[in-house]
């Protein structure tokens, strides 16, 4: 299959390793953060962590939407689920988020209307198919998914279909990321930038990564000779005293984004003063809301919604994963009272999280051997 | 805490659909103009309506990369 078959061929890989190794400096330790919650999942599934070398270390990012969901957030929703006559539709891993009082998937069992769906479009369909119910779409997901939420309420305005609403949860990848780099906390040497993000977004936004903190960038695709060639890529940058955006997923991004996108996206939202991420507590101008055109749509608008901050369980560091701070082996959780079954925190959700990650693909070496 | 049974649905056995890097190669098959929307063929044979307004015009035998029911980008043809 074109776009696949060629970037899994092992032997390419197990060369893209030997050169890895050949441009790490010894005594020198890197860390380079995979943003998106996708390379995560890839890196896990195919062993990319396997063929690098000891002192290159790789650091989960808060790219993936469904980890980063605060509980006060989830419990708004299931508050929505439950209004009379409501209709309350989803994605597939945000049922399952847990809560301060059980996940939407609970609420379901209890009798609210929650309902499974693969796309904005298919929410807009159950609500032309219940014209006496009121159906709501919870919209999660980065500038990716956001676009879609933006046309599937162009279309229902359209239409005429008035039955419709949005809870808007969507939120921007730039501001965590700064976020990040003011932490602290953690210290960086490059980062593997989200690659259909970059579909949306472009490059550009992320020029501000080497020009104000001196880390370069490379965009990169999602399987492992992707991710093993953008590591290159940022370790011959760093070798050559050099330090930019590069993009190495070309054949799908291009560096101006997708300007119809970025369009329609200012046209139908427009940034929250604040949002909250879950473990990154409150974050300006991080989250999208519904503007004034499309008010009538947003469901936050529509019904009554209780908008209560709910602290994370004590037992959960998801923060700290979502920071990079810890692995998700360290957590006191993990694998125990927290599985994918039964997930405590949002990482262990989603199959792009980073717990879920590692518990799905039997990641739990304490120490990776040196290659 | 409540919490969730075993049996959850999930978006698919490999990816996520809410995660916003997942895309999905897939090829036009029918293209409605009127209502800017392609029947579009996945990879395993799945056959799925896809919003158009980001990358039309279209035409059938077109790739393209969809994310939750919306093309985002133009993929190079399928060599023959």
């Amino acid at each position: 299959m074109k776009f696949v078959d060629e970037f899994r061929d092992a032997e390419l890989g197990r060369a893209l390793a030997g050169e890895i190794l050949s441009l790490v400096e010894s005594g020198r330790h890197y860390k380079f953060m995979e943003v998106c919650g996708g390379h995560t999942h890839s890196i896990y599934k195919y062993g990319v962590d396997d063929l690098l070398p000891a002192n290159v270390e790789l650091v989960h990012g808060p790219g993936c939407p469904v980890c980063v969901i605060p509980m006060g957030r989830v419990d708004d929703g299931i508050a929505l689920a439950h209004e009379p006559g409501v209709v309350f539709t989803c994605f597939g891993d945000m049922m399952r988020v847990p809560g301060s009082n059980g996940s939407l998937l609970d609420a379901k069992a209890a009798g609210a209307d929650v309902r499974m769906v693969y796309s904005p479009l298919d929410a807009l369909r159950i609500a032309r198919q219940n014209p006496d119910r009121e159906v709501v779409f919870f919209a999660i997901g980065f500038e990716t998914t956001a676009p879609s939420t933006a046309l599937t309420l162009k279309r229902a305005r359209a239409e005429g279909v008035t039955n419709f609403s949005c809870m808007c949860s969507h939120v921007t990848i730039v501001p965590p990321l700064r976020a990040l780099l003011e932490s602290p906390d953690l210290r960086l040497d490059g980062f593997i930038g989200p690659g259909h993000v970059s579909t949306v977004v472009g490059a550009r936004p992320f020029e501000f990564i080497p020009a104000d903190y001196g880390k370069p960038v490379v965009i990169a695709g999602f399987e492992p000779l992707d991710i093993l060639q953008a590591i290159t890529m940022i370790l011959r940058q760093l070798g050559d005293g050099q330090c930019e955006v590069e993009n190495q997923y070309k054949r799908v991004v291009p560096y101006e984004g997708n300007l119809r996108a970025l369009e329609v996206m200012a046209e139908v939202f427009e940034l929250r003063p604040h949002f909250e991420w879950r473990g990154l507590g409150f974050i300006s101008h991080s989250g999208l809301k519904l503007s004034e055109a499309y008010a009538e749509l947003d469901a936050e608008q529509r019904f009554s919604v209780p908008g209560v901050r709910v602290a994370d369980p004590k037992a959960c560091q998801c923060g700290e994963v979502l920071k990079g701070v810890i692995k998700p082996w360290e957590c006191k959780v993990f694998g125990t009272a927290c599985t994918p079954e039964r997930p405590i925190g949002t990482c262990m959700v989603s199959s792009e999280g980073a717990c879920a990650a590692y518990y799905n693909f039997g990641r739990f070496a304490r120490e990776r051997e040196v290659v | 805490m409540t919490t969730a049974p075993t049996s959850a649905p999930v978006c698919g056995s490999q990816h996520c659909i809410t995660c916003g890097d997942d895309g999905d190669p897939m090829t036009v098959l029918r293209v409605d103009d009127q209502r800017g929307l392609a029947l579009c063929g996945a990879e395993d044979g799945e056959r799925v309506t896809v919003e158009i307004a980001l990358v039309a015009p279209v035409a059938p035998g077109d790739r393209l990369l969809v994310h939750a029911g919306t093309a985002i980008a133009r993929l190079e043809p399928e060599p023959a």
